[in-house]
């Protein structure tokens, strides 16, 4: 049978999928944890109320506090009491550098490899067109993005990479494009670029940019995307490397890794 | 029959400007209102506090652009005023922008009028400064009005967007912006009848030449377009000047339309049986 048949049961599936019910409050976690981990949400803020947050991502008020238990739990919010009382972001470098690994850990190779193919269509296709509907202005904004970009630091350097493919997708004139941009970027921007730890990836990616730059100007929209979309790649082959030595740091070859792990089987 | 043409262009390009220009308008007369109630004889007459502070003029703004946004039928989706960074008393940076119940950014539940929720703390790693921006900069530079975008609007609203904004001086020195913004899909209802009035290829670019909106399905709304000489004929608008139509090497006319600085332009319609 052709893959494409049965394409309007599973379309209509996602229709009518449940949205109340079971793993919501992970997913409240999750998004919160990203965003904590990303710098979205800062050291010390104060995150909405139970009842604010439950209104705003339109869950029971019950999984709101259920989320907040575990984010508690995982030092990275705190709670006061009294009259300026709430829940607060508590961020520790340390805290979110392990978050990140463990993230890295309970994803398989092949999931990694569809987040970074599917990051790498939005970013990629916005510089393809970006490339072709870049104004004078367009392009001076994304030599100043560049100009300001901190590569001393692993955050400084995805800051600016997220500042860059964000410019780029406005761009590119396309809302949607932006919006995906933005929730990728939250979702998985600090473990996706988990290799701007390295200094040689954090001058590799201001190579890129200047490539994607001059792509820009020579209005080369062919150009501009393959250059992201090989950056992308060359991010994953490093998170892939990177989690199969950490792998085998927890469990040297031919021990028990492939049964206590079997997210992953063995490096090839 | 190329002055005919050139009239003719020059109609539509009339049109487009009186559907745009009543927002202008509008803005104008706000920026009057603000410039009276920030400075001379009449400053606070209307917030009730002659200093001027955040806590006393927004309800005034609110006043002001929440009965527009809320007309059955308004071209504007939201509306309001930017501060300059320190004039306000009590407040450092500003955003006071009211949106319609049509921009449903961010809302949860029924849609109403509400305020932009804007990140004002200059520590917030989603902090922008806002004086960077083109809706703020150009009309800084320029002491005039300016049309911002076709772009889309990823600090506030998320949405693909035109903006108008206008300085507001008081004592001589521009203490902020009053301006409004308008969903490009909402005015390509109002403006694609006008476009097809006229035979030929036509389309509405701003002073960087990116399409607006065109008569002509394959000009896509966001691109540049791409004519001989069509910077060179725009390049007035984009330093906020008047200018008279002008027809390019290949037989287009490039007409102003109004004060808004955007431009028709308009291509010859083909021959008939041609």
């Amino acid at each position: 049978m052709p893959h494409a048949a049965g394409r309007t049961d599973a379309t209509r599936a996602v229709v009518f999928a449940p949205l109340e019910g079971a793993g919501r409050a992970e997913l409240v976690e999750q998004r919160i944890t990203d965003a904590i981990v990303a710098g979205v949400l800062r050291d010390g803020e104060r995150l909405p109320s139970e009842s604010e947050l439950a209104r705003s991502l339109g869950v029971a008020v019950v999984t709101a506090r259920e989320a907040l238990v575990s984010l508690r739990e995982n030092g990275l919010v705190h709670t006061r009491r009294g009259r300026d009382g709430g829940s607060f972001v508590t961020f520790d470098p340390d805290a979110s550098t392990r978050l990140v690994t463990s993230r890295l850990r309970s994803l398989s190779r092949v999931e990694l490899r569809d987040l970074g193919l599917h990051y790498a269509a939005i970013a990629g296709m916005a510089a393809e067109v970006a490339a072709d509907r870049a104004s004078e202005d367009d392009l001076a904004s994304l030599i100043d993005i560049d100009a300001r970009a901190d590569l001393a630091t692993a955050g400084g350097a995805r800051r600016a990479v997220g500042r860059f493919h964000l410019e780029v997708a406005a761009i590119s004139q396309s809302p949607r494009l932006v919006q995906e941009e933005l929730r990728l970027q939250a979702e998985a921007g600090p473990l996706l670029w988990m290799c701007l730890r390295e200094e040689d990836a954090r001058d590799r990616s201001r190579i890129v940019r200047l490539d994607v730059i001059e792509a820009v100007r020579d209005v080369q929209p062919e150009h501009a995307r393959r250059a992201t979309a090989e950056h992308f790649a060359g991010a994953v082959q490093w998170l892939i490397d990177e989690k199969t030595r950490i792998d085998l740091a927890a469990h040297p070859a031919g021990g028990e890794a492939s049964v206590a792990d079997p997210a992953e089987g063995p490096p090839a | 029959m190329s002055t005919t043409l050139d009239l003719a262009a020059e109609h539509i390009a009339r049109q487009v400007a009186s559907t745009i220009e009543p927002a202008l308008a509008m803005v104008e007369g706000w920026r009057g209102v603000l410039e009276t109630e920030l400075s001379g004889p009449f400053a606070g007459a209307l917030g009730g506090s002659p200093d001027a502070r955040a806590e006393t003029l927004d309800p005034v703004i609110e006043a002001l652009v929440g009965a527009e946004l809320e007309r059955e039928g308004a071209l504007i989706t939201g509306a309001g005023f930017v501060a300059a960074p320190g004039f306000l008393a009590d407040a450092q940076w500003h955003l006071a922008w009211w949106l319609s119940s049509a921009n449903t950014f961010g809302a949860a539940g029924a849609a109403s009028l509400r305020r932009l929720d804007a990140v004002s703390d200059p520590d917030s790693e989603q902090f922008r400064d806002y004086t960077t921006l083109e809706w703020w900069r150009v009309p800084e530079r320029t002491g005039r009005r300016h049309l911002t975008g076709p772009y889309v609007d990823y600090l506030c609203t998320d949405d693909y967007t035109v903006t108008i904004t206008t300085p507001v001086f008081a004592d001589g020195e521009m203490i902020g912006v009053v301006g409004a913004d308008a969903y490009v899909a909402r005015l390509e209802g109002e403006l694609l009848p006008v476009l097809r009035e006229w035979s030929g290829s036509g389309t509405l670019v701003n002073a960087s030449g990116r399409i607006l909106a065109s008569n002509d399905s394959r000009r896509a709304t966001g691109a540049l377009l791409r004519i001989e000489g069509l910077a060179g004929a725009l390049a007035p608008l984009h330093d906020e000047r008047s200018t008279d139509p002008v027809q390019l090497p290949g037989g287009e006319f490039v007409v102003p339309c109004g004060d808004t600085t955007l431009a028709l332009v308009a291509e010859s319609p083909r021959p008939a049986g041609g």
